[in-house]
């Protein structure tokens, strides 16, 4: 079974007639542990698929299926559930509360789901060294860079030991070299505990990088290549 | 923590907000310590006037009127059913004064009869000295806002009544010596001296008109007569057989005074929730204020906690919780200020003061403000936890 299946997946903003088609009935199936990479022009669709897997926002039409559930089935309170439980956000604007520190930004999505609070402190630590902030705890993000506050984001969507993460841009602002290191992070992930990666970039060199990239433009999916390592 | 952190961040907006809920809480304190002093007062009539039986002159009301004969007291003990009977004798302590402040009872002096209290519902008690006795001759013992109007302790000497400024020609006055000094009750007996029923007979007789006097016997009137039923009996039907059997004097039902009294709380009630209301509006409208901005300003915050899976009911728990906050940030101050108030003004008042702060004043007050910062809180954190997770996080 596909950890992630979309079928058909559609979506429409606004009123049929003048609104957008930022999703045009997209197929796609991604096993456990697989590493993704979305590409395609601004406006494409990414976000949008992204949301989507995300259970963020319904489809207009077609299907997403998490290990093969139906999320159409589940309430908004289900969702959250899973979001929490299973899924790693890093998004493409707003990721760190202003007001919290690095390392209560990075504890955030346990804040509502219960769990050794210990346990998560620890890892929390050790996730802030991965990305090379271990230093950074009690900064707030307005002490941070922009790049350092990326990393933060990206020690965050891995804090709820997710199966699935999916990063919009998670590489968008930050250097060659820090950019490869956090790709260098999320594929050690990736590896170890076989988590799915669904990542968005402009980026092609990195994209080349990964098992598989697919392409959107339209709202369509373009196409689909498997990389060899 | 968070909360406090997000109120920090707006530092003047948090103050104003809370400055309203100060001053509805300010209000409603020093407005309630009032009422509450003068439900005591009441209580206070109700536990007294409820367990006995007040016999007037036919002639007269429950409270004031003429006076009786002595010896009518020996009628009222042969009724069935009275334990026992006390004559009451009166005259007020400042004649021709008029005590302008409603809230008061009037300084008066009455006589004290001693085993008279084993009878009562209102238990006296003394703070220093002694009781008068049958015996005493110009002796007093002096309720505590009396002592203290008058700065007498036990060993002064004072004269009795207080002459007045505008005193009648022919008034007269006796050099009492004080032996006892009253506990408060925060009720009539602390605005009291009490004296012998003799001495009292005495100044009731130099209380008539110049042209009355001495040609009555003082000695053989009283002004009422306090009756007290055998355990068991009925006090409003002992009042209709004293009624029936002693035909020159009116006994009232116990229920119609105490219902008298009751009905002048409602006063109080009244005045405390209109301050409690006005505390709803000016307190309430600026939280709403505040919370429907602080929401606004957040609304990628919210969105943001809603991804990471936050549900409804935590996003709507945290904003009534800062709504809360700010209620009983409020609401301590507040409350504060107006204990200060009226710590304040009951200093400056020699009889004790006009205000009362209770144990439970303090809690329908924090508890009011509490309920008053997350009711109005409500609506905006409503809005909040239902916010769309994208939506939000893709607004600016
Ligand atoms: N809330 C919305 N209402 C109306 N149209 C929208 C909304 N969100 C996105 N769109 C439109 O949907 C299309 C896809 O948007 P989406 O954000 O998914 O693109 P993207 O591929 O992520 O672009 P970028 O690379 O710039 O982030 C765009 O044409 C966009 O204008
Ligand atoms: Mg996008």
């Amino acid at each position: 079974m596909p950890a992630m299946r979309l079928e058909g997946l559609t979506k429409h903003y606004g009123d049929p007639v003048h609104g957008v088609t930022a999703l045009a009935g997209v197929d796609l199936k991604v096993d456990q542990g697989e590493f993704v990479a979305v590409v395609g022009r601004s406006g494409s669709g990414k976000t949008t698929m992204l949301d989507c897997v995300g259970l963020l926002m319904q489809p207009s039409a077609g299907r997403v299926l998490l290990d093969g559930v139906d999320a159409g089935t589940l309430n908004e309170r289900q969702r959250a559930e899973l979001r929490s439980h299973r899924i790693g956000f890093i998004f493409q604007e707003f990721n760190l509360l202003p007001t919290m520190t690095a390392m209560e930004n990075i504890l955030l999505p346990l804040r509502y789901s219960k769990g050794d609070r210990r346990a998560a402190r620890a890892r929390a630590e050790a996730l802030l060294a991965e990305v090379g902030l271990a230093d950074r705890a009690n900064h707030r993000p307005t002490q941070l860079s922009g790049g350092e506050q990326q990393r933060i984001a990206i020690a965050r969507s891995l804090i709820n030991q997710p199966s699935l993460v999916l990063g919009d841009e998670p590489m968008g602002e930050v250097d060659t070299e820090t950019s490869d290191l956090l790709l260098g992070l999320m594929r050690r992930i990736n590896l170890e505990s076989s988590v799915t990666f669904l990542i968005v970039t402009h980026d092609l060199e990195l994209a080349a990088r990964t098992d598989r990239q697919i392409r959107l433009r339209d709202g369509h999916l373009v196409s689909d290549e498997r990389l060899a390592a | 923590m968070e909360i406090l952190r997000n109120l920090w961040r707006r530092k003047l907006r948090t103050i104003l907000t809370i400055s309203g809920i100060v001053m509805g809480i300010f209000a409603l304190t020093t407005m309630g310590s009032m009422a509450e002093h003068f439900n005591y007062l009441l209580q206070g009539g109700v536990t007294y006037y409820g367990k006995s039986v007040q016999v007037g002159d036919a002639n007269g009301g429950a409270f004031s009127g003429g006076y009786m004969s002595a010896s009518t007291l020996a009628e009222v003990r042969q009724v069935e059913g009275v334990a026992a009977a006390f004559p009451s004798v009166g005259v007020v302590a400042k004649p021709g004064s008029t005590n302008v402040v409603t809230f008061g009872i009037p300084d008066y002096i009455t006589n004290y009869s001693p085993g008279s209290d084993q009878y009562s519902a209102f238990k006296l008690s003394l703070a220093d000295g002694r009781w008068v006795t049958d015996a005493s001759r110009y002796e007093v013992v002096l309720g505590s806002s009396f002592a203290a109007e008058f700065h007498k302790q036990v060993g002064d000497a004072i004269y009795l009544p207080v002459r007045p400024s505008d005193a009648p020609p022919g008034f007269i006055n006796h050099r009492f010596t004080v032996v006892g000094v009253l506990n408060r009750t925060l009720t009539a007996p602390d605005s009291s001296a009490m004296v012998s029923t003799h001495d009292a007979q005495t100044l009731q007789g130099e209380s008539l008109p110049v042209a009355l006097r001495g040609k009555v016997d003082t000695y053989s009137l009283i002004s009422g007569i306090v009756a007290y039923g055998k355990p068991g009996v009925d006090l409003d039907a002992l009042a209709g057989r004293i009624n029936a059997e002693v035909p020159s004097v009116k006994a009232a039902k116990p229920s119609t005074l105490v219902e008298t009294f009751k009905s002048g709380g409602a006063v109080f009630t009244f005045i405390t929730t209109a301050a409690a209301l006005l505390a709803l509006l000016i307190g309430g409208l600026s939280v709403v204020n505040t919370m429907i901005m602080s929401v606004t300003e957040r609304v990628r915050e919210i969105g943001l906690k809603k991804a990471l899976g936050a549900k409804t009911g935590n996003i709507l728990t945290e904003f009534l919780a800062e709504a809360a906050l700010i209620g009983l940030i409020g609401g301590v101050i507040g409350f504060l200020l107006g204990v200060a108030l009226t710590v304040a003004l009951n200093a400056g008042d020699p009889t004790g003061g006009l205000f009362l702060v209770t144990p439970r004043l303090a809690l329908l007050s924090l508890g009011f403000a509490i309920a008053l910062g997350a009711g109005a809180g409500l609506l905006p954190a409503i809005r909040a936890a239902r916010m769309d997770p994208v939506t939000a996080l893709r607004s600016q």
